[in-house]
């Protein structure tokens, strides 16, 4: 029998039912994944039978012999303290802030039982995860931490009372892409040595499906299709399953065919953006440093690099909305000025759309508003009648109706609101485009039919991309070259197919590893 | 944090001298001046008074001796209250003061600490609802009701505890205090409720929540700190209020506290006196704007990297 084994599973949420007939099993030393959209109930169904969700689950759930919904209080208590340990999706926000490392790690310790583990020991346990001076980040705050430290601590306080089970809800999805591998790693590493059972959700098939032995994929609260992970990935059988996958990026899939590009549109020079260093130290950090690059017209290029890497900073001044401390940006051979300077002409030719699109919408505002703005601005010649016409054609162009046109952004999916997004950023006719992860916080379908409405846009319209991304087979889809930044500098560019066929630098070689 | 200490006290002078400038010069826009009395003095004693005490002398000039008294920490004489300096007035009134605010802010964290704590925890229930209006009643009354009606009620009526002055023993202090400490009490009490309903929703909450820990840890440990950040930021200018304007409890009470010398020396037009006691009052807030923000960094760690 299964370490872990959960039969016909149903989950209600104030007399709501979210999920039901979910099976789902996992032996020790292995992994199981379940994959969905968000949404799909897969978060609910691993964590519900714990009690850390608001529902209520109903069915056969049975960890280590125990059954969890016939348990008593006490052995329900025991079961998610001594045979399971966590971890959730965001680094940030799930360690305690005001409490060191050493003192939340003593904390899980302490699960398995009054333990007096000492500093050597608690420091060991922060090695074991990769962590270097572990002694002294037992003193630190987890802010003190990058995203991929802290889930590193995350994963020692997960496993620091030995358990059985490991339960880890989307632990990579808040990392970039080469923290993603690495994170992944670590967690095989520690279930063959441990021999863990593991159960992992996610939402992205290409960062799981090497390291779980078992998918189940949910779609609305059902499962839609399970088995071993080699079978589903060679022959799925379910067309959620085969649209999922194909959504999925893969950098061995055949290259695209891009259409013709034109004359150089927007060229930077030596671009640099310096920051003074926050609080009272001295000093000025390097954000980007003497990036010089070209785009055609037509062109998409991606600009790619780890988080921190000064690739959304490079974006946000060369579409005039971030600050440029020198160099220079050209606009078909002429000087472009900086944005206080910019009249209206120049400031309809580049257009940005950002990452989370919910939140760039103002929740108040009628998407028709929302969309004919940057129109008023820009275009005070245009009248009314006219611009309620380009309105209407740019819901169009992103492929919605005229329905939408009276709704606020709060009744919008993920991917809806950013087609208004980019229906916002189109209607002045711009030449080009600077979107900053716009396709990052959706869901990979979702995120899919973005990239293709963008190639639309660009064989269509004719429009230049600049695609600010950490995701190299996402952005091979659509982009014409690369341009790799690490540390603020251009560590390498060049065409899309060639660099990814012989990457030269380190960062790039991680980030096409990790893809 | 000492950098935090350091910058803090020095930016703190130029603050403390604009709040003495506009202070001095409004108050000699006012008309009437210190000798004014329902029997007018005479002419020439008026004179003779006003170039005792400098008067006479052009605004700036007095304006800059004033404060390079002050500097040397001397507030100069009472112009009404004769043979007292203004640090003999102050150095009487201030104690009680003192006693007063610091009770009134001790019980007000207490009552609406726990008070907040215990609704968070049965939100949506009948009790938090309760709890949460009587909130709002205790912040919405003013103290020159409460302080009369529970003088009637435990001084007079059930003759409990004395109606005025400061007796023997510590119980002249009770209504006094109590009466300080209820409309903050009830601010603190929605703050830290509305605090914790924040922090308890967080993630850091369902990660303490996986490792098994009781709920009364989990609440006390993980959530409490960073569900008492509002309640820090609202104490700071109300500790201040507390510790020295409690002008209206000490007239209810008839207590000798400061802030009745500065009502009357503001009405006598004690010039000297008024400008000590605003002095005072300020570097009092610029000192618990201070603490407030060290405690900040203790509540949450985050704040102190800024």
């Amino acid at each position: 029998m299964s370490l872990y084994e959960i039969r016909d599973m149903a989950i209600q949420i104030d007399g709501k039912q979210l999920v039901e007939g979910v099976n789902i099993s996992v032996e020790a030393g292995k992994c199981t994944a379940i994959i969905g959209a968000s949404g799909s109930g897969k978060s609910l169904s691993c964590l519900t039978p714990f009690g850390l969700t608001p529902g209520e689950a109903a069915g056969s759930i049975k960890l280590d012999g125990i059954d969890l919904l016939k348990a008593n209080a006490h052995q329900k208590l025991k079961a998610r303290s001594y045979l399971a340990g966590f971890v959730f999706q965001q680094p940030l926000t799930a360690l305690t802030p005001h409490l060191t490392i050493g003192a939340q790690l003593k904390e899980a310790a302490a699960q398995a039982g009054p333990s007096a583990l000492s500093r050597r020991e608690l420091a060991q346990k922060l090695e074991r995860v990769g962590l270097s001076r572990a002694d002294e980040r037992l003193d630190q705050f987890p802010h003190r931490l990058s995203g991929g430290e802290r889930q590193r601590v995350m994963i020692a306080a997960a496993i620091a009372h030995q358990p059985k089970l490991l339960v880890a809800d989307e632990p990579t999805s808040a990392l970039d892409a080469s923290l993603r591998g690495e994170i992944m790693t670590l967690l095989d590493e520690l279930r063959e040595e441990q021999g863990l059972a593991m159960l992992l959700v996610s939402h992205d098939l290409a960062s799981i499906e090497n390291h779980a032995d078992h998918l189940i994929v949910m779609e609305e609260g059902r499962v839609v299709e399970s088995g071993a992970t080699v079978d589903l990935i060679a022959r799925p059988h379910e067309d959620y399953t085969k649209r999922l996958m194909a959504a999925t990026p893969r950098l061995d899939e055949p290259a695209p065919d891009l259409p013709a590009t034109g004359d150089v549109l927007v060229g930077t020079k030596d671009v640099t953006v310096t920051f003074p260093k926050p609080g009272w130290r001295r000093g000025q950090i390097e954000a980007v440093v003497d990036a010089s690059l070209t785009v055609r017209k037509g062109e998409a290029l991606a600009v790619v690099g780890g988080s921190g890497s000064g690739k959304s900073t490079l974006g946000r001044a060369i579409a005039g909305i971030g600050p440029l401390t020198s160099g220079v940006i050209s606009w078909r051979g002429e000087h472009l000025p900086e944005r206080r300077d910019r009249n209206l002409a120049m400031r309809a030719l580049i257009q940005p759309v950002f990452q989370d699109p919910v939140a760039s919408l103002d929740p108040q505002w009628k998407l028709r508003d929302i969309i004919s703005e940057p129109l008023k601005n820009l275009r005070p010649d245009i009248n009314r009648q006219t611009r309620e016409e380009m309105v209407f054609k740019a819901l169009c162009d992103v492929e919605l109706g005229e329905e939408y046109l009276d709704r606020t952004p709060a009744s919008l999916s993920g991917g809806q609101a950013q087609r208004v997004a980019i229906a916002r950023a189109i209607i002045a006719g711009p030449e080009l485009l600077v979107l900053d992860e716009a396709t990052s916080a959706l869901d990979p379908l979702v995120g899919s039919s973005i990239l293709q409405l963008l190639a639309e846009l660009q064989r269509n319209k004719e429009i230049s991309l600049i695609l600010i991304t950490h995701d190299i087979a996402s952005a091979r889809r659509i982009c014409h070259r690369i341009a790799v930044l690490d540390e603020g500098h251009i560590v390498e560019m060049g065409e899309m197919e060639s660099v990814i066929g012989n990457p030269q630098a380190v960062a790039t070689q991680k980030l096409v590893a990790a893809s | 944090m000492l950098a935090l200490v350091a910058r803090r006290l020095i930016t703190a002078i130029p603050t403390l001298l604009a709040i003495i400038l506009a202070s001095f010069f409004l108050m000699r826009l006012a008309p009437g001046g210190p000798f004014d009395g329902e029997r007018p003095l005479p002419p020439e004693t008026q004179a003779a008074l006003q170039t005792a005490y400098g008067l006479d002398k052009p605004l700036w000039e007095q304006a800059w001796l004033y404060i390079s008294r002050l500097a040397q920490g001397d507030f100069g004489p009472s112009l009404v209250y004769r043979d007292f300096t203004v640090s003999e007035l102050v150095a009487q009134g201030l104690p009680i003061s003192l006693t007063l605010g610091g009770l009134a802010i001790a019980l007000a964290l207490l009552i609406g600490v726990s008070a907040g704590l215990f609704a968070a925890v049965q939100a949506g229930k009948a009790a938090d609802k309760t709890i949460m209006m009587l909130a709002t009643v205790a912040t919405a009354l003013p103290t020159f009701v409460t302080g009369p009606a529970l003088a009637l009620l435990f001084g007079l009526w059930l003759g409990l505890l004395p109606v005025s002055g400061t007796g023997e023993g510590w119980s002249w202090l009770i209504m006094p205090v109590v009466a300080l400490a209820l409309p903050v009490s009830g601010a603190i009490a929605k703050l830290t409720r509305a605090g914790l309903a924040t922090v308890l929703k967080q993630d850091h909450i369902r990660t303490a929540r996986a490792r098994g820990l009781p709920e009364t840890k989990i609440l006390f440990k993980h959530g409490l700190r960073p569900a008492l950040v509002p309640v820090a930021s609202y104490l700071g200018p109300a500790a201040a209020g507390l510790l020295t304007g409690a002008v209206v409890v000490e007239t209810v009470f008839g207590l000798p506290g400061l802030g009745r010398y500065f009502v009357q020396g503001a009405l006598n037009r004690d010039y000297p006196l008024v400008l000590g006691v605003v002095t005072l009052y300020a570097a009092l807030i610029i000192l618990f704007n201070l603490f407030a923000d060290l405690i900040y960094g203790w509540l949450d760690p985050r704040m102190r990297d800024g």
